[in-house]
């Protein structure tokens, strides 16, 4: 007989005979690496959701927004972004003039109510550029989207998102050739745009904008003024170059506390990083519950070392060590944490297998390793006390102990 | 073998301390079979536990071959216990979550020793010559008392140890029992050289025994 085989044999041993109270003393233990582990593979789903939905627009973009955000890698609100500055369609052509651009956006959106027959709705319009369609990745699903020519002959034209066309018209196909009317303003809708999901956790919701050429958008902003400014950079490695050229030209006209430019990356890096820290705190306050459970061992360890005292003495006359004894009882209570632990990542696999229908969590194999390794030294750690008074108790007074 | 010189073990009760052993001095030579005798409350049983390394005593030396074991440390007794000594009690002291098997075979798990044989083998070869081979995946408290006093003779000697201690190993048995056990300690002692001390309050047992030892309030008389 193996001494490791013969360790763990005794301790599922000790466990075969003592069923509910196992069950009862590992259920702290799953509890706690249940609710951890969920909330980690909520955490990385949530930051993959992120990821996907920044990946679902173009890469290599930039943005010139009011204020100073992402200062040092954080946000910091300079007064620029309290909306006392906003951008015209000089900076826009002053921008396009910087080399290594593809196109420069000049985008306003606005919360607006747009009605269509009896329907009425409350969203966001984009009132844009044709440009902004290729640089979010949007296509049309019905219909068209608007062109050149319409932005230039300031066409009162609409292009819906799938999901306000729905609202609107019961149907996103039936949208098409249809008027809508933007606070009163008639515009015809020409196309419905194809499904880019999203929405819902604070993300942008790109099925529910309308989108507007902004010549025509002017009429709901007389001051002709954009909120944002979007430039596509040709190629990647020119994108440091191309933001640092905008600030140039921007600082000819505001000042440094005005207005930022930001890379896609700056804005996934800051969100992520918020999140991560969200996530964290929440994983902290879980794992609350595994040294709750972690105590729970400790006090059946005590309880079987009491129970067990006699045989403690009968391995110590025959030749146990102290260590052996501190061994076996240590053995057990890993056992008993690595049980919870194991049944607790189970548990939360199958919540994670069905949670995934709707959102992109997953369980990965550092989590699988934080499991069973934070399980695994609970169990060294809350069974150690018990384990050494065990070990340290005299041979002859445990041989004695009735 | 062993020998005890000037022994006292003094207990503390309360804030009485009690002297259990008085000034014991005794050899026990290789291949003794010796009984020794004594009321209950004599000291007997205390006197075996340091003999057997389980106790230590307040005053006095023990030498184990002429070495004295007063400096050993607790591993060095464990390994002590282990090779040199086996164990027989009155109340069989058998783990009842491990086999009949398993039960004779656990203080090889805890030698550090390599064995030149296999400790399984030796294990079923004890169990099929007491007679109990059948019984070798029972747990303890499914067999009779013979045969779970049977069993922890096996495990004794498992280790083939130098010396068996056996205190009042028929003290929880019938005399049909009692008698077999006895007789299989003196056979041990016999046909294969092993000391055996036997502690016991009951005369017939010490008369087959070969040297008498008396112990009565703590030291040992001549009789």
């Amino acid at each position: 007989m193996n001494y490791i085989i013969y360790l763990i044999k005794s301790s599922l041993e000790d466990f075969r005979r003592n069923k509910v109270r196992t069950f009862l003393t590992s259920l702290g233990i799953l509890i706690g690496v249940l609710s951890v582990i969920l909330l980690v593979s909520f955490g990385l789903g949530l930051k993959k959701y992120i990821n996907q939905q920044f990946e679902s627009l173009a890469p290599n973009l930039l943005r010139v927004v009011p204020g100073k955000i992402f200062a040092g890698g954080s946000f910091r609100a300079g007064p620029g972004s309290l909306g006392t500055i906003r951008f015209d369609e000089k900076d826009i052509q002053r921008i396009k003039r910087i080399k290594n651009l593809d196109y420069t956006i000049p985008t306003l959106t606005k919360t607006i109510t747009v009605r269509a027959g009896r329907n009425s709705e409350l969203t966001d319009f984009f009132s844009s550029s044709e440009d902004l369609f290729s640089a979010l990745n949007i296509e049309a699903e019905y219909g068209e989207i608007f062109a050149k020519a319409d932005v230039a002959k300031k066409n009162k034209i609409a292009v819906l998102g799938p999901k306000i066309a729905e609202k609107l018209f019961g149907d996103s196909r039936a949208a098409v050739g249809n008027n809508i009317k933007i606070e009163n303003q008639s515009f015809k809708a020409i196309g419905v745009t194809k499904s880019k999901g999203g929405g819902g956790f604070g993300g942008p919701d790109f099925d529910s904008y309308i989108y507007i050429p902004y010549k025509a958008g002017y009429i709901f902003d007389p001051d002709k003024k954009f909120i944002a400014i979007i430039a596509k950079v040709n190629s990647e490695k020119n994108i440091d170059q191309a933001k640092r050229d905008i600030e140039e030209v921007m600082l000819t006209r505001y000042s440094e506390d005005d207005f930022s430019v930001i890379k896609q990356t700056d804005l996934l890096s800051a969100i992520t990083s918020i999140f991560s820290i969200i996530n964290l705190v929440l994983v902290a306050i879980a794992a609350i519950s595994l040294i709750v459970g972690g105590i729970g061992i400790m006090n059946i360890t005590y309880a079987t070392v009491t129970e067990r005292i006699k045989e403690i003495g009968i391995r110590r006359a025959i030749g146990a060590r102290k260590s052996d004894i501190l061994i076996q009882f240590l053995a057990e209570s890993v056992i008993l944490s690595l049980f919870g632990g194991i049944v607790g990542l189970a548990l939360a696999w199958i919540v994670v297998f069905f949670v995934q229908r709707v959102f992109p969590a997953y369980i990965n194999i550092p989590t699988i390793a934080l499991a069973l390794g934070v399980s695994s030294a609970i169990g060294v750690i809350f069974g150690v006390f018990p384990a050494k008074k065990a070990a340290d108790l005299s041979p002859i007074d445990a041989i004695r102990y009735e | 073998m062993i020998e005890l010189k000037n022994i006292c073990k003094d207990y503390v009760v309360g804030n009485e301390t009690i002297r259990i052993l008085h000034d014991i001095s005794l050899t026990i030579k290789d291949k003794e079979f010796v009984g020794i005798m004594g009321s209950s409350g004599s000291g007997k049983s205390t006197l075996m536990h340091i003999m057997g390394f389980l106790d230590t005593p307040t005053k006095g030396t023990i030498l184990l071959d002429s070495k004295d074991v007063s400096r050993l440390s607790d591993d060095e007794l464990s390994q002590v216990r282990n090779e040199y000594v086996g164990f027989v009690f009155q109340q069989f002291n058998l783990i009842n979550n491990l086999t009949v098997l398993e039960n004779v075979m656990l203080p090889a798990i805890y030698s550090r020793k390599r064995f030149k044989y296999s400790i399984r083998k030796k294990a079923l070869e004890l169990l099929r010559r007491f007679n109990i081979l059948e019984r070798k995946d029972y747990l303890p408290n499914k067999i009779s008392g013979g045969q779970q006093q049977r069993v922890a003779i096996a495990r004794a000697l498992i280790m083939n140890p130098k010396i068996i201690f056996a205190d009042e190993p028929t003290g929880n048995l019938d005399s049909k029992n009692g008698e077999e056990i006895i007789n299989l300690l003196s056979e041990l002692n016999r046909d294969f050289g092993v000391t055996i001390v036997i502690v016991t309050h009951e005369k017939y047992i010490a008369n087959k025994t070969k040297r008498q030892l008396f112990i009565k309030d703590g030291t040992l008389v001549k009789k």
